[in-house]
């Protein structure tokens, strides 16, 4: 099956380490110009390096998604710089967390906040494009209890609202809005190699409620992110696509 | 040709990680604490001898030349704030009882009564007027002389030519209280040199009792003080301490009699991946400091440093002096061991306190005391005293860390004596160790560190 990526112009935040660095060699194994940030400089210019390998075009930029404005523009620039946008896949998170009321706050300016200013900022290119496509990054906490009452697991519940709606309302200008939720995934440097380390029993406990008894790893997200973003997909928008290997329970109609 | 690159392979598969060096305060910036890396010692590279930690023999040797010189901690002096307070405190067949004058001053004893050789006191501490043997009830005043001595008369021989029960060398210091088993023994200070000085800007006076318990482990009270003096066990068995200390950027220094290192905490080990977000083991050093990790929006690698710069500016605020104390300091652990048996885990904040006992007759076995303390900021509450519990390994969790620390053990005690173990191959990770025992060789061979 033939993704039609080649040639598209796809920005992710997020891009250097895990899933984001997933997505983001996908995507250009299959062609697609790359547009992509994170805050450390020195982790752009590796990433760069590596995506350049495979002969597409590569803008990456050192970017702290939480500075609007600053963001705004890294974000407008990289749309001109590739070319214009057909894909936007905003995946940076603020990640968990129960220290303070900040987390809340946290959350909500940089998973909900950076995820709803980079659709907006790209929503004209994304229009312009005509197989437009946004595909959220959401996660299994939002529909299923997870761990704590984490501002985590409810913001990333706000995307997934968020990108139902949204898709109702660019869905005549041919722009489909996907979220994408991930169980547990592991990978060297992510939460899980820490929890690892950190808190065996929850580890453990988290790997016996996935039925094949294996965590997920940045790659399978990736190909499912791929599939959403790409016009192979072409009749899938609205819909939050849940990869988590069996983890979440509960049955959904 | 096959050795070679099968030597090869090992050395590559067991390469020690690449790491930046930590940040540490110069010698100018310390403003008690020197923090000048001693030279090390040039200790060989030998075996550690095994027959060390099981033979009879060699346990008795230390009784004669090692545990009757040396000053030891005999306990916590808040515990002997009134006169009559008393702590009985054991140490291998010993017992000894340190008790509080009504002067004020400091006195130990044998813990034995005169007439028959009862103990006078069970371990722990207590208070009294006097000290009655619970026996034939002989009665001694707290300075040990005789109170009464029931039928006096009928002992033709009179009473015993002493006054009292005998008395050894006994002082306070840091807020505990040393005796030693040495008539002889010089004074305390000079003995404790120079880690007393290194020890005075800590507010251990502040600091109150958290934990007080004693556990028995099958295992040789050096194989204790060894597991506490190398920190090249936290990749094999504190894994989460990966993400909180730095195992690697070590400062070893040695003394004529102590050593210490001082280990970076609040920071990564290089062993570890960077994390998008900070470790919980970390977020609990930052929360005590008072810093609101969600609200931390620094790379990780800077949380040290910016952990001190807030505990330098807020600590007055928080009713806490830090102001002897270098930054370093204020996050590092700076760990001693007071030869031969006290083990010191030394924080601005909290102070957690081994001594390892050896046991009665058995060099198999031993009694590991843990005392816990914690800096009691100006006009808190000061906590109750916690109970001592005594315990016996695995009967009851001694907390995460403690618990993986004891685990191995009795089998490390169990393999002194295989045939196919040849002794300890020590790294330089673990010069501490070496040192311990050159310094415990010394005192067998009388040697001129014996001569305190």
């Amino acid at each position: 099956m033939d993704l039609q990526l080649r040639g598209k112009k796809a920005i992710v935040t997020g891009a250097t380490k895990g899933i984001g660095r997933a997505i983001v060699e996908l995507l250009a194994s299959e062609g697609a110009d790359i547009g992509f940030c994170a805050r450390s400089e020195d982790e752009v210019e590796e990433t760069t390096r590596s995506l350049q390998a495979k002969g597409v075009n590569v803008v990456g930029g050192a970017v702290n998604v939480r500075d609007g404005d600053a963001y705004k523009a890294w974000l407008t620039e990289t749309a001109a710089a590739l070319g214009g946008c057909d894909v936007f896949v905003p995946n940076v998170s603020a990640g968990g967390g129960m220290d303070s009321e900040k987390n809340w706050w946290k959350n909500f300016e940089i998973d909900v906040l950076h995820t709803v200013r980079g659709c907006e900022t790209l929503m004209d290119a994304l229009k312009a494009s005509g197989q437009g496509s946004v595909v959220i990054i959401s996660s299994t906490n939002a529909i299923e209890t997870f761990a704590a009452p984490m501002a985590y697991n409810a913001m990333k519940a706000s995307l997934i609202t968020y990108a139902k709606q949204l898709s109702q309302f660019v869905g005549k200008h041919n722009v489909r809005v996907n979220a994408v939720s991930p169980g547990p995934i592991y990978f060297e440097g992510g939460a899980w190699e820490m929890i690892k380390g950190t808190n065996q029993k929850f580890y453990d406990s988290t790997l016996r409620a996935i039925p094949s008894g294996r965590f997920g790893v940045p790659d399978e997200v990736a190909r499912v992110v791929a599939f959403l973003a790409s016009p192979a997909s072409s009749l899938i928008t609205g819909a939050n696509i849940v990869a988590d290997n069996g983890f979440t329970k509960g049955v959904r109609y | 040709m096959s050795t070679d690159s099968s030597k090869e392979a090992l050395y590559a598969a067991s390469a020690t990680p690449k790491y930046k060096k930590v940040r540490r305060v110069t010698p100018a910036e310390s403003p008690v604490t020197p923090v000048d890396k001693t030279p090390d010692p040039e200790l060989g590279h030998a075996p550690i001898a095994k027959e060390r930690y099981t033979s009879a023999q060699f346990m008795q040797l230390e009784w004669e030349r090692m545990w009757t010189k040396v000053w030891l901690l005999g306990g916590w002096e808040r515990d002997l704030a009134e006169p009559g307070d008393y702590v009985a405190t054991h140490l291998g067949k010993e017992s000894v009882l340190i008790v509080r004058q009504r002067d004020g001053s400091l006195k130990a004893f044998y813990n034995v009564c005169l007439h028959r050789g009862n103990r006078l006191r069970p371990e722990g501490t207590g208070s009294g007027d006097s000290f009655k043997c619970q026996y034939h009830h002989w009665e001694y005043d707290l300075d040990g002389s005789f109170l009464r001595i029931p039928d006096l008369d009928t002992f033709v021989q009179g009473p015993p030519p002493c006054k009292g029960i005998r008395s050894l060398p006994c002082e306070a210091w840091g807020g505990f209280v040393w005796f030693s088993l040495n008539p002889e023994a010089g004074p305390l200070s000079e003995y404790l040199d120079p880690v007393d000085k290194h020890l005075a800007p800590y507010n251990f006076a502040k600091m109150a009792m958290t934990r007080d318990i004693t556990v028995e482990w099958d295992c040789n009270w050096k194989a204790s003080v060894d597991a506490f003096n190398e920190s090249y066990h936290v990749q094999g068995i504190h894994p989460q301490l990966m993400w909180y200390l730095h195992d690697l950027d070590l400062q070893i220094d040695t003394y004529e009699r102590h050593n210490r290192y001082l280990i970076p905490f609040g920071t990564l080990s290089p062993r570890v991946r960077k994390p998008n977000t900070i470790p919980d083991p970390i977020k609990v050093i930052m929360k005590a400091a008072g810093m609101d990790p969600a609200d931390y929006d620094e790379p990780i690698e800077n949380i040290r440093r910016d952990v001190q710069k807030w505990k330098r500016k807020h600590g007055a605020a928080q009713g806490k002096d830090y102001s002897g104390l270098n930054d370093d300091q204020l996050t590092d652990d700076y760990h001693y061991l007071i030869f031969p048996n006290v083990t010191l885990n030394t924080h601005a904040d909290d102070l957690m306190l081994f001594r390892q006992r050896p046991h009665e007759t058995d060099p198999n076995r031993m009694y590991y005391d843990i005392w816990t303390f914690e800096l009691i900021a100006d006009g808190a509450p000061w906590p109750d005293r916690p109970r001592h519990q005594h315990v016996q390994h695995g009967d009851k969790s001694i907390g995460l860390v403690l618990d993986q620390d004891a685990h191995n053990l009795p089998g490390v005690q169990a393999g002194m004596h295989s045939a196919g173990f040849d002794g300890l191959w020590l790294g330089q990770q673990e010069l501490r160790i070496r040192h311990f025992h050159k310094v415990l060789d010394d005192y067998l061979a009388g040697g001129p560190t014996a001569q305190t």
